[in-house]
């Protein structure tokens, strides 16, 4: 691979610059911080794998509710669990400042989608809903809301009025918010 | 069987319409073979290659951006690698063309890394919206701009005025000879300060910009009107005065329609977004930035009110569209009479700063703390009025029962209302008192202004705003100390019921943009009387994001209202426009309209401002004087105003029909739902057929 666990290739190092929108900094940044997720017999394997559990300890995402599924989506692993360091600056490529707003509804959409079905149906609005609203009792929305909320959703979004949300039509409602590229930002 | 035929023709669909990948031309829509474990949906990656190698047009097409593809790093990887094994076949410009982008992007992505490394607060900035939210760091970003703004404005100020002031000085003295028309009189100026002082006057003049501070490069009466001509060097400044004072507005027009134009352009183009927005709340109202638990907390409380509110207003509207024709008419009637009563409370303050403002200026020559408490006086009214009135209307709005996002609107507008106009009343006050009501008493008659009170007014019009720009500092500092700090400990240690719902300072967003956009036009006004007013106008601001992150992090609480950031940048831009407009006013009417003061300053011998412009004009040579002659002829400006119609007329039409091609695509994307929709139903019935037939 060119690298061991403690040093970037300068080769390498160029070469993550072309495939991701990360700069020389943030991409040694990320490496440092990586590194310190991996626990010490893993650092000596050629392409080290971080387990979920390290993480979701780091900071950025501790207290994000999608987190799991941030870790779920960028893993390339067969169960889906832990990410290599390539997967890791997917990741922060995917949430960085200069990356496009195809690229991010793109893994938006991932994100939202529960049931990894390749649609957004009512359940995944739903858990959706549950998870930006908090988990709580309190904070959660009634039934008849929920219910009113998500035949809103689907009556703006769904264009095609399959009862779902495709990547098209949330990729529609996402181009019409500015607010989105600023807010959909992850920065170590 | 027939579900498993079904979702396999709905995967289908899916892959087939999923990904229209990047933008750019046409890809070729193929399907992907149907994969058991579909994890999500699926990219067509594989590029037009295919149909373009039968045309052998390779050459023509640029490597595609890897980075924008959705994939694992290995995949694209490997992309990169087939693509870099494709050695296409390029003529030798284009090979060049080629290696010149490749490395204009490599010096542009330097530059961006060496800029994202010295901007200026980067890292306060991320913490402030990890923690507080979008609306509360557009606050920061927006005085952020204002600093670099004031900071290279102030070096333009000192590059063209002060330091060849301060070379010239000693080196030339006053090269114009005035012709003496029984104005003596009006050529005094006494500005030695009192040499018996007692040592606190010191700090009363700082405050005040009075005494020993007068005669200072501070102010405009201490410039003179040398007009350095050598052999091959020549330096008016006088000319060079006007021209950086006419310049700096400029300037800053530049700085602040740049920095509106990205705005607004996203704004216009995302049209406003009214519609909507049950799904642009959901789908992108997560802010993942949020840097803490309590942070999270929050902005799961501010969604859950959001959508509380907008499925409540939705209610409410179904109601109210129900509302009798009787309820209708007292509606609008009490909101007609509440606007008149806010209306009435701002002409009120406003006839409150022309009081206070006449009686300070009267009371000019008293000394000591209560000579002090006079001459503030004009801003403790304004500052006390920018208090009192926005909470009334705000209490006003209230009664007036509009949609919510509309009263905050209309509140904010009428606090704009009332902060600038209140200036722009001490202006029209201090003119009054200057020009004597354009010269009709008799003490304006020898002068053209009142010399006996005034006989330098610019530095008195410079050291009003001076004082205005200080006390605003002070007052910011001031509610930190005596206010915030004290609400904090009462509300952490007290247990009373009352006081927790009261609760911790919350951040207005828009009263403290409001004091910023005030606290600039303030200095622009008095940019042209006191030219090193941006520069201490600069180190408030700084002062002032400091003082504000303390007290953000310390006392206050996060608002339980989300305030629209992209809408709001363009707002706030918008009144500082407005704020800009009110200061060239008063510029334009002090240069062409008032006399100077003939005891002081750099314009001191002629009849107003504007006069040394023509004056230098004769100065230049004759071929430059013809030059100028035509471009201000009607041969030259007429078809440059007719070209620039032109011009604007093609922007007109583009704009047209890019709107009109962007409808006709939304069109397209709803039969292209259709088609689907029949298709899906038209593989059921097959089905169906198939399965009865069986």
């Amino acid at each position: 691979m060119g690298a061991t666990a403690s040093h970037l290739g300068k080769d390498l190092l160029s070469e993550y610059q072309e495939l991701t929108f990360l700069t020389k900094q943030e991409i040694l940044l990320a490496h440092k911080r990586f590194t310190e997720l991996l626990s010490r017999e893993d650092k000596n394997l050629p392409d080290p794998r971080a387990p979920t559990e390290a993480i979701l300890t780091l900071p950025e995402l501790k207290s994000n509710p999608f987190r799991e599924r941030i870790v779920r989506v960028f893993s390339t692993s067969e169960s889906r669990d832990g990410l290599t360091f390539e997967d890791f600056l997917d990741l922060l490529s995917a949430f960085s400042d200069s990356a496009t707003l195809e690229i991010k509804s793109h893994y938006a959409f991932r994100i939202f989608d529960f049931d990894d079905d390749g649609t957004l149906d009512e359940n995944d609005l739903e858990k959706l809903v549950n998870c930006l609203t908090g988990e709580t009792e309190e904070t959660r929305l009634t039934p008849d809301e929920m219910k009113q909320l998500i035949s809103n959703i689907l009556e703006e979004s769904d264009i095609d009025k399959d009862g779902t949300v495709n990547l098209s039509e949330f990729q529609h409602v996402i181009s019409r918010s500015p607010d989105f590229v600023s807010s959909f930002k992850i920065v170590l | 069987m027939n579900s498993q035929l079904q979702r396999q023709g709905s995967a289908t669909a899916v892959q087939g319409t999923g990904y229209t990948s990047d933008q750019g031309s046409p890809r070729l829509r193929r399907v992907t073979s149907s994969r058991s474990d579909q994890n999500g949906p699926q990219f067509n990656w594989r590029p037009a290659s295919a149909a373009q190698e039968d045309a052998g047009q390779e050459a023509a097409v640029p490597p595609k951006d890897l980075r924008a593809l959705p994939m694992p790093m290995a995949l694209k990887r490997a992309i990169s690698q087939v693509q870099q094994m494709q050695v296409p076949v390029l003529s030798s410009f284009q090979s060049w063309k080629r290696s010149k982008a490749k490395s204009l992007s490599r010096a542009r992505k330097s530059i961006g890394g060496f800029l994202h490394y010295i901007t200026l607060w980067r890292r306060s900035l991320n913490k402030i919206g990890g923690n507080f939210g979008d609306g509360v760091q557009s606050y920061f970003l927006f005085l952020r701009f204002l600093v670099v703004l004031n900071f290279l404005s102030s070096m333009l100020i000192i590059g063209f005025v002060l330091i060849p002031s301060i070379v010239f000085r000693s080196v030339a003295s006053d090269s114009v000879n005035m012709t003496d028309n029984g104005t003596a009189e009006c050529r005094q100026y006494d500005h030695k300060p009192d040499p018996l002082v007692r040592y606190f006057s010191y700090f009363l003049d700082l405050l005040s910009g009075t005494g020993f501070m007068e005669y200072t490069y501070l102010f405009y009466g201490y410039y003179r009107n040398t007009m350095v001509a050598e052999s091959d060097f020549s330096y008016n400044i006088p000319l060079a005065y006007l021209f950086t004072a006419v310049f700096y507005f400029a300037f800053c027009l530049i700085c602040i329609t740049a920095r509106a134009g990205t705005a607004v352009r996203v704004a216009v183009a995302t049209g406003g977004g009214a519609t909507g927005s049950y799904s642009r709340i959901v789908f992108t109202g997560w802010d993942f930035g949020c840097l803490s638990d309590r942070a999270t907390k929050l902005k799961q409380k501010n969604l859950h009110y959001q959508l509380q509110v907008d499925l409540e207003e939705e209610r409410i509207k179904n109601e109210a569209a129900s509302l009798t024709l009787r309820r209708k008419v007292l509606l609008y009637s009490s909101r007609i009479l509440l606007s008149l009563v806010a209306f009435g409370l701002i002409i009120a303050a406003f006839y409150g700063i022309y009081q206070a403002t006449t009686f300070s200026q009267r009371k000019v020559k008293e000394t000591g703390v209560l000579g002090l408490f006079y001459e503030y006086l004009p801003s403790i009214v304004i500052t006390v009025g920018n208090f009192v009135v926005p909470v009334l209307c705000d209490q006003i709005a209230l009664l007036e029962r509009y949609n919510p996002s509309i009263t905050v609107i209309v509140a904010l507008l009428r606090s704009v209302f009332l902060r600038m106009v209140s200036l722009g009343v001490l202006l029209f006050t201090l003119w009054s008192q200057i020009t004597c009501f354009e010269g009709v008493s008799e003490e304006c008659a020898l002068c053209h202004y009142n010399y006996k009170s005034y006989p330098c007014w610019e530095t008195r019009v410079g050291q009003e705003m001076y004082k205005l720009t200080l006390f605003d500092l002070l007052i910011t500092l001031a509610m930190l100390v005596l206010v915030e700090f004290p609400r904090r400990m009462v509300v952490d240690n007290s247990s009373n019921k009352l006081i927790q719902f009261v609760g911790r300072q919350e951040f207005l967003v828009p009263v403290n943009v409001l004091g910023l956009v005030y606290g600039q036009t303030v200095v622009w006004t008095g940019a042209l009387f006191c030219p090193l007013l941006p520069l201490i106008n600069t180190l408030k601001f700084v002062i002032v994001f400091y003082a504000k992150k303390i007290t953000l992090f310390s006392n206050c609480r996060p608002a339980a209202k989300t305030f629209r950031s992209t809408k709001s940048k363009v707002f706030f831009l918008l009144v500082l426009l407005f704020g800009w407009s009110l200061a060239l006013v008063a510029l334009i009417y002090s240069i062409a309209e008032i006399h100077p003061s003939m005891s002081c300053g750099p314009f001191r011998s002629l009849a107003s401002m504007w006069t040394i412009v023509p004056e230098s004009f004769y100065s230049l040579s004759f071929t430059t004087q013809d030059f100028l002659y035509f471009i201000g002829s009607q041969r030259f400006s007429i078809p440059l105003f007719l070209f620039f119609s032109v011009v604007m007329c093609y922007f007109i039409a583009l704009a047209s029909v890019y709107g009109k091609s962007v409808d006709l695509l939304k069109a397209q994307l709803k039969l292209e739902a259709r088609d689907k929709q029949f298709l899906v139903k038209q593989i059921e019935e097959l089905s169906r057929t198939l399965g009865v037939a069986k």
